[in-house]
């Protein structure tokens, strides 16, 4: 029997994406603490012989080494979630999934750095990453109110996708770099519905009391 | 910064056992709905270590700070201290409050803390209201008044005529025909704002295709609000002279 592994930041969201999914679907694995922070793990030879990118999370299965989260979380959908509840098998919720998966590695992408900036001191520019991170933030917001008046409660469909584990971190910890969930009332309670997802688990930054 | 009635969010949004941030003039409120369904806005700090009560969260009809687990009812009296659980509180331990009452749909606060004797809002109680959405824009409640009282109402149910424009020191109401809705505007600092938007009718008739009209109408008065004012987010192309 093959074994899942991952390697783990427990600070980085992206990390956070790949562990609450597997908590979710429930599967065990074996987990590789790697010292991205101060250490700078990821960029060692071994790593960079796993991932030329530099980047975490990374899942291999004997042979088989995946990186880049929402690779990792398409991957395991399809390999373990065999009613496809998580990445919907009907073409319209498939695409409308795909497109959030991609707004979530891209558009808050942003996010992702201004977090990084803020906590561990890496370069970028703050004005700029925190506009964009918000920019990003509104077009969900605005997405979740109209789902609202559709009486729909997730991104995607009438439960619960790969979209909305993928979208959830970078809100959740957006108070890490100064963003308040204040301009946010439709992700406010979206997110208390994500919450509520059975396997749910928090990380550090995410409360476990809300 | 006049003393008076502001919006601080929309009722409905609020779901009970629920908290969240807010601002008025740069100050720092937590507003939150407990157990039996009443709402509530405090300063938004706790006595103790002066952490933001909006970071804790609700538990029945206590509100709990998330850094030690003090806890204040809904009179907003400290009532249980974990680190001292047989400690009988004494009653100087409490929250600074806002008078707050929900009308139109929209909890208002009167932004002077621990008032006696705030004026009467003026609102009829049970006027019936669409709730459609709270819009946060970059830019000052001077700018977005600016606009207000400048935009057509946005067609629903019975429109015609021209748009009909009303406003006090809160809230505008754009009217036309038989169609009107009301923008409550939250001063949150010097430059933004939050619009809480309701339609004047109940929810039978407006729910779904009339809030997202709004809702829609709402996106662009941000749009043109805000404008060419963001800092960032267009790319200019220099030419040379």
């Amino acid at each position: 029997m093959s074994e899942i592994s991952l390697y783990d930041f427990e600070l980085d969201e992206n990390c956070y994406k790949v562990r609450l999914f597997l908590s979710v679907l429930g599967l065990s694995y074996r987990k590789v603490p790697v010292n991205m922070v101060p250490g700078r793990e990821h960029l060692a030879p071994a790593l960079m012989a796993l991932n030329p990118r530099g980047s975490l999370p990374i899942l291999t299965n004997s042979d088989f080494v995946l990186s880049e989260a929402e690779a990792i979380m398409t991957y395991l959908a399809r390999a373990h979630d065999n009613g496809n509840a998580w990445l919907p098998a009907e073409p319209k919720a498939r695409g409308l999934v795909a497109m959030w998966l991609q707004f979530a590695s891209r558009d808050l992408h942003a996010a992702f750095l201004a977090r990084r900036l803020a906590m561990f001191d890496e370069p970028g520019d703050e004005v700029a990453l925190g506009f964009a991170a918000r920019s990003a933030f509104r077009l969900m917001e605005d997405h979740m109110t109209a789902r609202e008046f559709d009486r729909a409660a997730w991104f995607v469909g009438d439960n619960p996708s790969l979209a909305d584990l993928a979208l959830f971190p970078a809100i959740a910890l957006s108070r890490d770099f100064g963003v308040e969930h204040e301009a946010y009332p439709a992700l406010r309670r979206w997110m208390r519905r994500v919450r509520t997802t059975p396997g749910f688990v928090t990380m550090p930054g995410i409360p476990d009391y809300y | 910064m006049e003393t008076g009635w502001y919006p601080v969010a929309l009722a409905e949004g609020l779901e009970r056992g629920t908290s969240t941030g807010a601002r008025l003039f740069g100050r720092e409120l937590v507003v939150w709905r407990d157990s039996a369904g009443a709402s509530h806005v405090w300063e938004d700090r706790c006595p103790h270590r002066g952490m933001r009560l909006s970071f804790g969260f609700v538990r029945d009809n206590h509100i709990v700070c998330l850094y030690h687990g003090w806890q204040y009812d809904t009179a907003a009296q400290c009532r249980y201290i974990p680190a001292h659980p047989d400690l009988a509180v004494p009653s100087t331990i409490r929250v600074a409050t806002y008078p707050s009452i929900e009308r139109l749909g929209i909890v208002w606060a009167y932004n002077e803390l621990d008032s006696g004797a705030p004026q009467d809002i003026g609102f009829a109680e049970r006027a019936p209201v669409t709730p459609v959405r709270s819009l946060y824009v970059d830019a000052s409640a001077a700018k977005v008044f600016d606009a207000l009282v400048l935009a057509e109402c946005p067609s629903l149910k019975n429109a015609g005529g021209a748009t009909q424009r009303s406003r006090t020191d809160a809230l505008v109401s754009l009217k036309r025909g038989g169609d009107e809705i009301l923008v409550a505007v939250q001063p949150l600092s010097d430059v933004e704002a939050a619009l809480h938007i309701v339609i004047a009718g109940p929810p039978d008739v407006h729910s779904g295709d009339s809030q997202k009209r709004v809702s829609a109408w709402g996106e662009a008065l941000r749009r043109e609000i805000e404008g060419a004012a963001r800092p960032t987010g267009e790319v200019h192309h220099g030419v040379a002279p």
